[in-house]
C-alpha cells in the first residue's frame, strides 16, 4: 500500500509537470492550429538559461530569466518562421517545427556538451515523510507550481481580454480578425506562454530525483505529446487530464514492472503511448477534444 | 507488391525509362494526362461514380488491396508520344544520368557505393511517405516502424534457426527473393492492421498516434529476442536471385571486382525505378487526384464521391509497403539489422526528405532522400577541407552537427522560400498550365 | 530514335571498356615489402601507420568518446615524439558517428581500406554489425570501447579488460567479502536494456546462484533519468544491496533517491556508471557515502605512477577538459595496439595478419594501470580481475581505490557465453 501511494503521488507530481508542457502545446494548437514539435527544444532552452545563470544571479532571478528566455525563443520562432509561411497546410507547418527543433536542439546540445548541469534549486534532495510515505520536496513543489500556473492560466484564459482574443481566434480566425483581434499578436503570445510553461517544466524535470540538465532532458517532452493528444489537442482541460494520466500510468508501469514481465521489461516509457492508442480507438478526438461533426 | 522481382513496365531499350520519364514531363499537359488516366477508369476507383455523401462510415472501411491501384502507364500507351517527341536536351540529360548511374559501380569505392545505396533505399521509403504525407496529407511519424518491419521481416523469413551471440534465433529459411517479397507484404499488412486507427485520425492526432508505433516497435525489437536478436540485432542473409548471390564473394566484371555493394547497386536501381514509376502512375492517374483532393479538402472530396476511409487506408498500406521495401534494401546494405536504427530520428529524417525535396512528387522524394542521406557523408569525408566544420576531436562544429544544422535549416528554408521543394529549382514545362 | 539506341549501346560498350581503366580494376592492395624489410599491407606506408578511430562525440556516449579519443590522440603524439613505431609515425583518423548505426557502418566502410586497424570503436551493436566483414574479409584488429561478452570469440575484435558479467561477479564478491550481504539475501539489479545491462545481468545471476542470493531485476532504458519508481520497488522487495548497470545519470538519481528516502543500502555499479561531473550535482554527497564502482583499470586519480603521469600529461594537453576513466581506457587501448605493433615490427610483419598474430603472443601485458592482460585466447576476456573504487571529491577523476585488482572465485569459474 505504501508503494502504491508513493507511486501514485510521484505519478501525479510528474503528471502535473507533463500537463504544463502539454498545456503549452495545446495553447499553440488552439491559437494557430499548428502542432509544435519544437516544444522539446523550447524546454531545453529554458532549462539551459537557468542552469547557466544560477551561479551568478541566484536561483530565482535565474529562473525568471530562463522563463523569459524560453518565451522569447518561442515568440521568435513564431515571428521569424511560422509567420513567414504563406501556404495553408498545417501539417507542412508541423514539419517546419521539426526543422526548427533539429536546429535548436543541435545548438543546445552542442552548448551543453557532456555536462550534467545543476539548476541550483532551493529544495535539494530533502524529502518529506508522511507516515510511511516518503516524497521529495521537489515533487511537492512541482505539483504546487503546476497547479498554481494552470489555475492562473485558466483564469486568464477565461476572464482577461487576452484570453477572449485567444478563444475567439481559436473559434474562427477570420471572424476574430474582422472583429479586431490581432491574430499575429495572439499567435506570438501563445508561443511565448508555451515557452514559459516549458521552462518551468524544465526546472522540475531536472531537479532532485533526476541528476540535472543534460542533452537528453528534451526527450522528456516527448511524453507530453501523448498527454496532449489523449486529452484532446484543443482542450486545456484535456491537457491537464492527459498529463496526469500519463504521469500516473508511467509511474505505475515502472513501479510494478516486475509484475508486468510478460510485456517485456522496461514498459514504463511505452505505457503512456499504449494508453493513448486505446483512448484514440474509442475517441478519435481525445477525451475532451472537440469532435468533428462532418461525416462523409 | 512485387515490383522488385517483376521487370515492371520498363521496356528493354536501355534508355527507354529515361526517355519516357522525360517526354511525359515535357510534351505538354494534355497527352500524358489522357494516356495515364485511360487504363485507370474502370479498375481503380470502383465507386467513384457513387456521389452519395454518406456512403462510407469511417469505421466500417476495410483496407483496399494495394493491387487495386492501377499499374503505371503501360509503355504501349506512351509509345506514340514517345516517338512523336523530338529529342530534347532534357531527354539527353536523362540518358546521361542513367548511363552514369549504371557506370558508377565500376568506379566508386565501397564507401560511396554504400552511401549511394543508403540514398536509394531512403528514396524508396521517401516515395512511400510522400504518397502518404505529401499527396494525401496524412502526417506519419511512424515510417521507421514500417522500415523495421520490412528489414526484420526479411531477416526472420530468410534466416534459419541459428545461434547468434549465444542466443537461439527463429527463422523460416525461405528463399531470399520470396522472403523479400513477403517482407514487403508484411509491412503492408502491418499498415493494414494499423488502419482502424489511421483511418479515423487526422493531422496531428495521426502524427502522434504513429509516433506510438515507433515506441511499440522498438520495444518489440529489443524484447522479442527469438525473432529480432535483441539489442545486437540479427545478421541479414544475402539476397539470392535466380541462383545469383548478392554477397561479398568477388565476381570480376570487366576487370573490376564486384562485391555485395556493386551487385546490390543494380538491384536497388531497378527497385527504385520500378517504385518511382509505379508511384508516378498512381499520382498522375485518378487515384492521385483523389488523394490530393483528400489532402486539400476531405469533406469536399467525400462529397465528390471519393471513398474517403477506404482511400486513406489504402494509401497507408501502400506507403507501408514502400517503407517495407526500403527496409529490406537497407537490411541488405547494412548486412545486420540493429534496433537502435529504427527510432524517431529516422522518421524525422524521412519527413525532412520529402519536405526538402518537394511534397507530393516522386522526384521530390528522390531528391530529398539523396540530399539528406548524402549530406553527412559528404561533410564527414571532407570535413578537413570545409570552413567552419572541424574534424572530430578538435572542438568546434563537428561534421555530424554541421549536417544536422544544414538539413534543419533546409527544412525551414525550403518551406518558407521554396514552396514545392528543391525540385522546383528545375523548371518544367508542366508548370506553365 | 534508331540513332539514339545506337548511341546508347555504344556508350554502354565504351563504358565496359573504360571500366578496365577504373582505379578499382586489378586493385593492387596485396602485401608489399616496405622500408626496413618489413612486410606491410593496408594502412601502412614507409612513413606512417594509420589507425582508425570510430567514436561518438555528439551522441549518447559523447562524454566517454571525447575522453577516449583525446587520450588516444595524446598517446599518438607521445609515441611519435619518441620516434614512432617501426620508424613510422602513428596517424589516427577519427570519425564521429554520433551513435547512429548508419554513420557508424559508413565510417567503418570508409576507413577500413585506409587503416591498419581500429584503436577505438564505440557501440557494440555497430561492432556486431560489421563483425562479419571484420572476421570474413578485412581481418584488421579492432579494439571496441565496450565490455560485453558478446564481443568475445573473434580473433580480430578484442575486448580489453574484464567483461561486464565478470565485473558484476566481482562486484557481488566485494559486497560478500565486506559482509554487506550474506547467503539468503535479496539484491537488486537495475540495468539498461541492451548489451551492457543484459550481459551484466548474466553475471549477477551467476554470482547470486553461487552465493545463494536472489536477484530482483529492474530493467530501465537509457532515457530514464528518474529512479524513484525503481527505488520504491526495490525497497518494497527488501533488497540488501543494489547493483547498477546503467549510466552515470541513473547512478546519481538512484543513489540520491535511496539516500533521501532513508533506504541505506550499498550501491555498486559497472565501470560506465560513474562520471566525475556527478559529484557537483545535489546527489554528490550521497554518492560519496556508500557507492562503489567495479572496473578493470586504476582510476585516473590513483597515486600510482601510471595514472599520475597520464593525468599530468592529459591535463597539460587538454587543460579545459575534465579527467575521467575514459582517459585511462582510451590510453590503455592505444597502448595495447602500440604494443602489438612493436611485436609485429620485431617479426618484420606489419600486415593485418602480422598484428593479429603479434597480439596473440601478448599473454602477460603489464599495463600501467593496475591490471595484467592476457590476449592469447580470443574467447576469454583479457583479465578476470576488477578493482573496486569509491567516489572521492578530493582526487582528480573523482574515484579512489578501495580494493585492488582481485578475481572472485566465482569469476574464475564463470564461463562467458561468447558470440
Amino acid at each position: 500500500m505504501t508503494t502504491f501511494t508513493e507511486l501514485l503521488l510521484g505519478g501525479l507530481s510528474m503528471g502535473s509537470v507533463y500537463a504544463l508542457i502539454a498545456l503549452g502545446f495545446v495553447v499553440i494548437f488552439k491559437a494557430t492550429e499548428v502542432v509544435n514539435f519544437a516544444h522539446a527544444s523550447l524546454l531545453l532552452a529554458g532549462g539551459y538559461v537557468t542552469a547557466v545563470l544560477h551561479d551568478d544571479l541566484g536561483f530565482w532571478p535565474a529562473l525568471a530569466v530562463g522563463i523569459a528566455g524560453a518565451a522569447v525563443v518561442g515568440s521568435a520562432v513564431d515571428f521569424l518562421v511560422m509567420r513567414r509561411y504563406r501556404g495553408s497546410d498545417h501539417s507542412v507547418l508541423a514539419i517546419v517545427t521539426i526543422g526548427v527543433d533539429i536546429l535548436l536542439t543541435t545548438e543546445l546540445t552542442r552548448l551543453i556538451g557532456t555536462d550534467v548541469m545543476a539548476l541550483g534549486d532551493p529544495w535539494g534532495d530533502r524529502v518529506v515523510n508522511l507516515g510511511e510515505i516518503t516524497i521529495a520536496q521537489t515533487r511537492i513543489a512541482a505539483f504546487a507550481a503546476a497547479a498554481l500556473l494552470i489555475t492562473a492560466f485558466l483564469l486568464a484564459f477565461r476572464y482577461t481580454s487576452w484570453g477572449v482574443a485567444m478563444r475567439a481566434a481559436a473559434e474562427n480566425p477570420q471572424t476574430a480578425a474582422l472583429m479586431g483581434v490581432r491574430l499575429g499578436r495572439v499567435s506570438m503570445s501563445a508561443w511565448a506562454v508555451a515557452g514559459a510553461l516549458a521552462a518551468v517544466a524544465a526546472l522540475f524535470l531536472t531537479v532532485f530525483p533526476t541528476p540535472g540538465l543534460e542533452r537528453a532532458t528534451s526527450l522528456a517532452a516527448l511524453k507530453a505529446f501523448p498527454a496532449a493528444i489523449l486529452g484532446g489537442l484543443d482542450s486545456t482541460t484535456g491537457a491537464l487530464a492527459g498529463g496526469l494520466i500519463v504521469g500516473v500510468t508511467e509511474s505505475f508501469a515502472t513501479g510494478y514492472q516486475s509484475e508486468l514481465t510478460f510485456l517485456g521489461g522496461g514498459i514504463g516509457d511505452l505505457a503512456p503511448y499504449l494508453v493513448m492508442l486505446l483512448v484514440l480507438l474509442a475517441r478519435p478526438a481525445g477525451l475532451f477534444g472537440t469532435k468533428e461533426l462532418a461525416r462523409v | 507488391m512485387s515490383d522488385t522481382s517483376r521487370p515492371g513496365p520498363v521496356t528493354p531499350a536501355p534508355d527507354a525509362p529515361a526517355g519516357q520519364a522525360a517526354d511525359s514531363g515535357t510534351a505538354g499537359p494534355s497527352v500524358p494526362e489522357s494516356a495515364a488516366s485511360k487504363p485507370s477508369a474502370p479498375a481503380a476507383v470502383p465507386d467513384a461514380h457513387a456521389a452519395d455523401t454518406d456512403t462510407e462510415p469511417a469505421a466500417s472501411a476495410t483496407p483496399a488491396e494495394p493491387s487495386a491501384a492501377e499499374p503505371p502507364e503501360p509503355p504501349t500507351a506512351v509509345r506514340p508520344t514517345w516517338l512523336r517527341a523530338r529529342p530534347r536536351p532534357r531527354a539527353y540529360a536523362w540518358v546521361a544520368l542513367s548511363l552514369l548511374l549504371l557506370a558508377l559501380p565500376f568506379y566508386l569505392d565501397r564507401f560511396w557505393l554504400q552511401a549511394g545505396l543508403f540514398a536509394m533505399a531512403a528514396a524508396i521509403g521517401a516515395i512511400g511517405l510522400n504518397l502518404l504525407t505529401g499527396a494525401t496529407g496524412q502526417l506519419s511519424m511512424g515510417h521507421a516502424f514500417f522500415l523495421a518491419v520490412g528489414a526484420y521481416g526479411y531477416c526472420v523469413l530468410a534466416g534459419g534457426n541459428e545461434v547468434e551471440s549465444g542466443h537461439q534465433l527463429t527463422g523460416f529459411g525461405l528463399p531470399t527473393w520470396l522472403a523479400a517479397v513477403l517482407a514487403v507484404c508484411l509491412a503492408g499488412l502491418a499498415g493494414g492492421v494499423f488502419s482502424p486507427i489511421a483511418g479515423r485520425l487526422r493531422g496531428a492526432y495521426l502524427g502522434i498516434a504513429t509516433l506510438a508505433l515507433i515506441f511499440v516497435g522498438q520495444h518489440v525489437l529489443f524484447n522479442a529476442r527469438d525473432l529480432t536478436g535483441g539489442f545486437n540485432g540479427r545478421s541479414v542473409p544475402p539476397l539470392s536471385l535466380f541462383g545469383f548471390d548478392f554477397d561479398d564473394a568477388e565476381l570480376v566484371v570487366a576487370a573490376v571486382p564486384f562485391q555485395s555493394m556493386e551487385k546490390l547497386w543494380y538491384v536497388a536501381l531497378v527497385a527504385l525505378l520500378a517504385c518511382g514509376l509505379f508511384a508516378r502512375g498512381v499520382l498522375r492517374g485518378r487515384p492521385g487526384r483523389a488523394m490530393n483532393a483528400l489532402r486539400d479538402h476531405r469533406i469536399a472530396a467525400g462529397v465528390m464521391g471519393v471513398p474517403v476511409a477506404r482511400y486513406r487506408a489504402a494509401v497507408f498500406v501502400l506507403s507501408s509497403m514502400y517503407a517495407g521495401l526500403a527496409g529490406v534494401l537497407l537490411a541488405l546494405v547494412f548486412q545486420r539489422t540493429v534496433p537502435e536504427y529504427f527510432g524517431m530520428i529516422l522518421s524525422l529524417e524521412y519527413l525532412a526528405m520529402i519536405v526538402i525535396g518537394g511534397l507530393g512528387t516522386v522526384a521530390g522524394a528522390v531528391v530529398g532522400a539523396v540530399f539528406v542521406s548524402l549530406l553527412p557523408q559528404v561533410l564527414t569525408r571532407w570535413s578537413d577541407a570545409l570552413p567552419l566544420v572541424s574534424a572530430p576531436g578538435t572542438g568546434g562544429v563537428s561534421p555530424g552537427e554541421a549536417s544536422r544544422y544544414l538539413y534543419g535549416a533546409a527544412v525551414v528554408a525550403v518551406v518558407l522560400f521554396l514552396p514545392g521543394g528543391l525540385t522546383r529549382l528545375v523548371p518544367s514545362s508542366r508548370e506553365k498550365k | 530514335m534508331k540513332s539514339r539506341t545506337y548511341a546508347a549501346v555504344l556508350a554502354v560498350l565504351a563504358l565496359t571498356v573504360t571500366a578496365g581503366c577504373s582505379s578499382k580494376a586489378a586493385s593492387g592492395d596485396g602485401d608489399t615489402k616496405g622500408a626496413g624489410g618489413v612486410k606491410t599491407g593496408k594502412g601502412v606506408s614507409d612513413k606512417t601507420i594509420t589507425l582508425g578511430v570510430l567514436t561518438d562525440m555528439t551522441g549518447v556516449y559523447a562524454s566517454l568518446g571525447k575522453s577516449v579519443t583525446q587520450a588516444q590522440q595524446l598517446w599518438a603524439k607521445q609515441t611519435n615524439a619518441a620516434g614512432g613505431i617501426c620508424d613510422r609515425k602513428i596517424e589516427l583518423t577519427v570519425r564521429d558517428h554520433g551513435y547512429d548505426p548508419q554513420k557508424a557502418v559508413a565510417g567503418y566502410t570508409e576507413l577500413e581500406p585506409k587503416v591498419l586497424g581500429f584503436a577505438q570503436f564505440i557501440g557494440s551493436p555497430f561492432v556486431a554489425a560489421v563483425e562479419q566483414r571484420i572476421d570474413g574479409q578485412n581481418k584488421g584488429l579492432v579494439l571496441p570501447q565496450a565490455w560485453s561478452a558478446s564481443l568475445l570469440g573473434s580473433p580480430y575484435i578484442r575486448v580489453i579488460g574484464a567483461t561486464y558479467d565478470i565485473e558484476t561477479i566481482n562486484a557481488v564478491d566485494y559486497l560478500l567479502a565486506e559482509k554487506r550481504i550474506a547467503k539468503g539475501d535479496k539484491i537488486g539489479h537495475v540495468f539498461f536494456e541492451g548489451d551492457y545491462g543484459e550481459n551484466a545481468l548474466a553475471g549477477s545471476r551467476y554470482a547470486a546462484k553461487q552465493a545463494g542470493l536472489t536477484v530482483v531485476e529492474q530493467k530501465i532504458k537509457p532515457t530514464d533519468n528518474d529512479m524513484s519508481a525503481q527505488v520504491a520497488a526495490l525497497k518494497k522487495a527488501g533488497v540488501k544491496a543494489i547493483l547498477l548497470s546503467a549510466g552515470p545519470r541513473q547512478a546519481a538519481s538512484l543513489v540520491g533517491v535511496a539516500a533521501a528516502g532513508g533506504f541505506n543500502v550499498p550501491v555498486i555499479g559497472n565501470n560506465s556508471a560513474f562520471a566525475p561531473q556527478l559529484l557537483a550535482t545535489p546527489a554528490g554527497p550521497a554518492l560519496a557515502k556508500d557507492f562503489y564502482i567495479a572496473a578493470s583499470t586504476l582510476p585516473i586519480g590513483a597515486p600510482d605512477a601510471g595514472p599520475a603521469k597520464l593525468a599530468k600529461e592529459y591535463k597539460a594537453a587538454y587543460p579545459k577538459d575534465g579527467l575521467d576513466n575514459g582517459v585511462v581506457a582510451g590510453y590503455t587501448a592505444a597502448s595495447v595496439f602500440g604494443e602489438a605493433l612493436k611485436k609485429a615490427c620485431d617479426s618484420k610483419d606489419l600486415t593485418r595478419e602480422g598484428v593479429d598474430k603479434a597480439l596473440l603472443t601478448l599473454n602477460k601485458y603489464e599495463s600501467d594501470f593496475g591490471i595484467t592482460h592476457d590476449f592469447s585466447d580470443p574467447a576469454a576476456p583479457s583479465t578476470r580481475k576488477s578493482l573496486i573504487m569509491k567516489p572521492d571529491k578530493s582526487v582528480p577523476g573523482g574515484l579512489k581505490v578501495v580494493r585492488p585488482a582481485t578475481a572472485a572465485k566465482a569469476a574464475d569459474s564463470y564461463k562467458p557465453s561468447a558470440g
